[in-house]
């Protein structure tokens, strides 16, 4: 990419979940476009471990071609050697009307007319189905996005015409989002993924070949593994066959999954077009096919005994090990800088002990965790009482907001930094690891189930008068 | 990273302005330019600035200027008050940038930009006085501000950034309940800038409630002029796109009429 050769950094995009977004203010023009992006900034975009990158236009006041180009040349040159997901948000319909102009039927970007849109479109850590009411001129894009959002877990009320969407759209209490100027262009082409309680969902469709090694999100599912989720189940209603190459795959991954007690399963699977072979050597690797998704998530017994009820189904703990303790002062360091960084005040160590996960008057507080995995695994988790959360968080969410679901995005962008100063550290002493989505536990019952029976080192801390824990466990 | 105690101590660093410049301010407001050329002469800081700010292209001059007499006369009272406000300014300025990836020169042009333009804004509104010329000449200390107090915090906040888009203005706010602009605001009352200059840049920051019409207009335009100064290639690879947050809202109601004040031509970009 032909762009200005300067080496220190102008624009960082933001990584919320699993969604990079940009976000220029002003004037974007031909002239100006490329100094938003430093070779710096590029190799650090392409970096990310991410499932779509966006530009936000939210607060450009004024674009035009070539200005959009320059970005468009990024997105679509990351789109091309990642396989994510690429494209344009948080515009008005005046904006909306513009890039059509500007890009019409050679649109191979996709448009979200809000961040909040695009975020249905990408896995997450969160078991929240959303009801969100869909329309698009396009009945080929209707299709398209319907399946997407049904793909990740979500509950698409596709208007069928105009008429009725504005009809619709007249209660939009109904809807978590109201979908419409909105577009999906080359898709990233990655398996969609969706979360129902503790198990994870992909859906997998048509002929299953070698390229499946691109479009399965492998980092997602070691995030998954490494926060605890126990049972993984292929959605393969829509296979119509596999190739050798797909299932050294499947095979390959049933034994990673196997070093953690998880399960794998596939729901849908006919072996008409697929040698029968194949089934008995997935079946010899450990992955069990069901005819029904209801066989599963509908049989508590059942459920509970792959892992997809809560942590407990564990059926053995992995221990502490002497590398993850020696760099426990890291940790605590990385957390108590965190809190520095963001309220300007001292967290101060009260005590340290090596046992299993205690929390005292648990209806009070928040949790978060983030995990680890490379030379080193592991995973940390924080417990606040919601009002030192809530103080923790201030910088991020702003002194007027207290509603939860703000709280715990914040919580979970918090752990992130601590992860992300974590895995810092660990590189300085050569130790390469990856660091996972963060969770967020509104209720902290559902975070000890999964962390019992685990020791771990936990670390009661002091803030601001308020104590809170750290927990280090693998 | 920045606690009060340190904004605290930056405003009491702050100089006052130099006896020099105050007594040149002093008859140029009175409209006495032949002694404000004189009194400019003592200081020879201030000399070299106002030849070497005159002669700059962005000011258009053919032919070199350089007595101080006709640079004065040639720039007429606002002018002139606007230029001495914009000296003062440079010296808060730092020698090296901490924070922004600017250099002097760049900053002077910055302030140069600003003015000339806010000069066009203000015929276009006809809103031109003394002390509305002289309100841009405010707004660069808050530049200067930000990078005095975020420059030793730039990983952290790097850091911060990385996981949602806030601008210094917000992070400053939210961590000691002060703003850039509440800062430029303390600088205006040191320097004894009439507290109208104060309240208009104050409120570029689009997000002040109760203005009174006039103020409301020129804190609007005020605003959109400086996104539109730092969506310059110079100024965002400076990092100075971010600085603050574009109250979109507050200006798109003035958006055409600043094109066509700034004379903004797409058909070369």
């Amino acid at each position: 990419m032909n762009l200005l050769c300067r080496w220190w950094s102008t624009m960082r995009a933001t990584v919320k979940g699993r969604i990079a977004i940009f976000h220029p203010q002003g004037f974007l023009d031909g002239n100006n476009a490329p100094s938003f992006l430093t070779i710096d900034d590029i190799h650090a975009t392409e970096a990310l471990n991410i499932d779509m990158l966006l530009v936000s236009l939210k607060k450009v006041i004024f674009f035009n071609k070539n200005g959009l180009d320059v970005f468009i040349r990024l997105l679509d040159s990351i789109r091309a050697h990642k396989h994510i997901a690429v494209g344009l948000c948080d515009y008005d319909s005046a904006k909306f009307v513009t890039i059509n102009k500007f890009y019409g039927s050679n649109l191979t970007f996709s448009l979200f007319r809000t961040e909040k849109i695009a975020e249905l479109f990408v896995p997450t850590n969160k078991d929240d189905s959303k009801t969100v009411l869909l329309y698009n001129e396009d009945a080929s894009q209707r299709s398209a996005m319907a399946i997407e959002l049904f793909d990740y877990g979500h509950n698409p009320v596709i208007a069928q015409t105009k008429k009725e969407f504005e009809e619709k759209k007249r209660n939009p209490d109904l809807y978590y989002a109201i979908i419409e100027e909105t577009y999906l262009g080359l898709f990233g082409q990655k398996i969609a993924t969706r979360v129902t309680g503790n198990a994870i969902i992909y859906t997998i469709a048509n002929f299953l070949d070698a390229e499946i090694t691109d479009t399965f999100n492998i980092a997602y599912h070691n995030n998954s593994l490494n926060v605890g989720f126990r049972l993984f189940i292929f959605d393969a209603y829509k296979v119509v066959s596999m190739n050798v190459h797909a299932l050294n795959f499947f095979t390959k991954l049933a034994s990673s999954a196997a070093e953690y007690n998880a399960s794998i399963c596939f729901v849908g699977m006919t072996f008409e077009k697929t040698p029968q072979s194949f089934k008995n050597d997935l079946e010899d690797a450990g992955i069990m096919f069901f005819d029904q998704m209801e066989d599963i998530l509908k049989n508590k017994e059942l459920l509970q005994e792959l892992g997809g009820s809560s942590g407990t189904s564990s059926k053995s703990t992995r221990t502490l090990t002497k590398a993850l303790i020696h760099e426990l002062p890291g940790f605590i360091d990385a957390t108590v800088s965190t809190i520095a960084m963001m309220t300007n005040a001292q967290a101060i160590k009260e005590s340290m002990n090596i046992q299993t996960l205690e929390i005292k008057n648990s209806k009070e507080q928040y949790a978060s965790s983030i995990g680890f995995y490379g030379d080193l695994d592991g995973m940390i988790i924080l417990i606040f009482p919601k009002k030192v959360a809530r103080k923790a968080c201030e910088l991020l969410i702003g002194e007027e907001n207290n509603e939860e679901e703000a709280i715990l995005d914040s919580l979970a962008e918090f752990v992130n930094i601590i992860g992300g100063r974590a895995k810092a550290l660990l590189g300085e002493k050569k130790h390469r690891v990856d660091i996972t989505l963060p969770r967020t536990y509104a209720n902290v019952d559902s975070l000890l189930e999964m962390a019992q029976n685990r020791k771990g080192v936990q670390v009661d801390l002091r803030f601001e008068g308020s104590s809170f824990t750290f927990f280090l466990t693998r | 990273m920045v606690t009060q105690e340190q904004i605290t101590s930056y405003i009491q660093n702050i100089p006052p302005a130099p006896f020099v410049v105050k007594q040149t301010l002093d008859y140029v407001r009175v409209g006495d330019l032949t002694k404000a050329a004189k009194c400019a002469e003592e200081d020879h800081a201030l000399k070299f600035y106002l030849r070497t700010l005159v002669n700059r292209p962005i000011y258009g001059f053919r032919n070199e200027v350089s007595d101080l007499a006709q640079i004065f006369t040639i720039l007429g009272i606002s002018t002139a008050q606007q230029i001495l406000y914009n000296y003062l300014l440079s010296l808060l300025a730092p020698k090296e940038w901490g924070l922004f990836k600017l250099t002097s020169q760049e900053f002077y042009d910055l302030q140069a930009s600003l003015s000339r333009k806010w000069v066009k804004v203000l015929t276009h509104l006809n809103l031109h006085n003394h002390d509305t010329e002289s309100a841009i000449t405010l707004l660069p200390a808050s530049i200067i501000v930000c990078d005095a107090l975020f420059g030793e915090y730039k990983s952290e906040v790097t850091q911060l950034r990385s996981i949602k888009a806030l601008d210094y203005n917000t992070i400053l706010y939210r961590l000691t309940k002060m703003s850039l602009f509440d800062i430029c605001t303390e600088i205006g009352e040191k320097w004894e800038l009439s507290p109208m200059i104060s309240r208009i840049v104050h409120a570029s920051s689009g997000l002040d409630q109760n203005l009174d019409e006039n103020e409301k207009t020129l804190a609007k335009w005020m605003h959109l002029l400086l996104f539109y100064e730092l969506s310059q290639n110079t100024y965002v690879e400076a990092g100075l796109n971010e600085f603050i947050e574009f109250q979109i809202e507050f200006v798109q109601d003035i958006y055409e009429s600043f094109m066509q004040v700034v004379e903004y031509d797409e058909s070369d970009r």
